[in-house]
């Protein structure tokens, strides 16, 4: 027994090894909303730099979509070229500042309308792999949040808090398989959940087949569950099937958020209850 | 212990542009995934068994900011390294169409034991169609990464003389 141990040995080192891999992968699926002390770590460690370098893209990409603008109206137009090369030195100073004071106003006014108390926050990362849809934010535990908080946008549900750190977050995004939403039809109230199919779009499951649901309808939230408040923007209706014989109709949604676009989020700090 | 450093700011510096640079300017799926061309690189350069301590932890911090599943990339990103390090001895791991070859592999390699890792336990349910559909991209802008990571001297990978 010992002999062909140590005549396999490397491959039995190799099987262990994968086993505890395999093991450790396991134990942690039941504490994957959480953030254990390696994953606060990292996370804590990349932040503040990822915050630096976003600030960074968001100017490259104002400066970059402001200069090819104004090259072409330089060709077009001889005579407004000083003028041109005046406003363009203010717009590059003003532009940024119009565009975010614009995001930052429809955020305020989702701030005001919602009755719980609410904390911005700035995207700073994304999930850097394709099949899963997260986001970093810059907020964590030191600014009072805590996992399984919802975030918004202006334009509507983000998603869940997930992972929360000292100084960071990351939130499970509405198109992520993994997620799930409460949600019912604006118009008829039909109801059911939102559950992300990745590519960026949603279905609403478990709807009933007799359920009065069209292309075109609005998605909210219906409060269920006490996560998120009653009445908020999820999508919209692209698609509705009641072919088959299941007792449930299959219906397909395009969130409200733009969520490649996304910039800010609201996080809502009390979990509402029913 | 420079040799460390070196490998850790390589690593920093990928990890933050992998999440931070390139989802600003290049959609899902094709933001290349910079860890797997490290892990590639590693199981056909690097040996023993602190470099497989390495890959783990490099898919550690991978799933730090990939999904919610702690210890999925972990698992395959070591796997990838283990099965590597069999074949590393015969392969002539100065050729740059080789390790292109690697990392297309190790792409194809990583999306598969994420996908039985997932299905295994009740959990992404229906996440195969995104998986599967994200795959092919994911393998040709891996390539595309490596081609122009490998082309810097200082990985000592070089083109065959025609």
């Amino acid at each position: 027994m010992w002999d062909l141990l140590r005549k396999y040995r490397v491959y039995v080192a190799v099987g262990v090894v994968l086993l505890a891999a395999f093991v450790f992968y396991s134990l942690n699926l039941k504490n994957k909303e959480h953030a254990n002390a390696f994953e606060s770590g990292v996370l804590n460690l990349m932040a503040p730099v990822a915050g630096v370098v976003a600030g960074m893209n968001r100017g490259v990409t104002g400066v970059w979509s402001d200069y090819v603008d104004l090259l072409e109206v330089r060709k077009e137009n001889k005579q407004l070229r000083e003028s041109v090369r005046i406003l363009n030195s203010r717009l590059l100073d003003a532009g940024e500042a119009i565009l975010a004071n614009e995001r930052l106003r429809k955020l305020l006014e989702l701030k005001t309308s919602l009755r719980a108390p609410s904390l911005a926050a700035s995207v700073i990362g994304e999930d850097d792999s394709p099949w899963f849809k997260t986001i970093v934010i810059d907020r964590g535990t030191a600014d009072g949040l805590r996992e399984g908080l919802p975030v918004v946008a202006s334009d509507g549900v983000v998603g869940q808090l997930v992972k929360v750190t000292a100084g960071s977050s990351r939130v499970l995004l509405l198109t992520d398989h993994a997620s799930g939403i409460a949600g019912a039809v604006q118009r008829s109230r039909a109801r059911g959940v939102v559950k992300g199919m990745g590519g960026g779009r949603c279905s609403l499951d478990f709807t009933l087949r007799e359920e009065d649901v069209k292309v075109g309808d609005t998605v909210i939230t219906s409060g269920i569950g006490g996560v998120f408040p009653k009445g908020l923007p999820v999508g919209e209706v692209t698609m509705v099937k009641k072919g088959g014989a299941g007792i449930f109709q299959t219906v397909e949604l395009r969130p409200r958020v733009n969520i490649p676009r996304l910039e800010e989020v609201l996080v809502i700090l009390q979990e509402i209850h029913d | 212990m420079i040799k460390f450093l070196k490998t850790a700011i390589i690593v920093y510096a990928a990890l933050l542009v992998q999440v931070t640079v390139l989802p600003a300017y290049i959609a899902d799926p094709f933001k290349p995934n910079l860890l797997i061309v490290v892990v590639a690189y590693l199981g056909l350069r690097e040996g023993g068994w602190g470099a497989a301590l390495a890959a783990f932890f490099l898919g550690l911090i991978a799933d730090c900011f990939s999904g919610i599943y702690l210890g999925l990339s972990a698992f395959s990103f070591l796997s990838i390294h283990l099965l590597l390090r069999k074949v590393a001895d015969r392969l002539y791991t100065d050729s740059l169409y080789l390790m292109l070859l690697v990392v297309v592999l190790a792409t194809v390699v990583n999306g598969l034991v994420h996908l039985v890792l997932l299905l295994l336990f009740p959990v992404g349910a229906g996440t195969y169609a995104t998986l599967l559909a994200g795959l092919l991209p994911q393998v040709l802008v891996n390539a595309l990464a490596a081609s122009l990571l490998f082309g810097i001297p200082a990985f000592g990978v070089r083109e065959e003389a025609r």
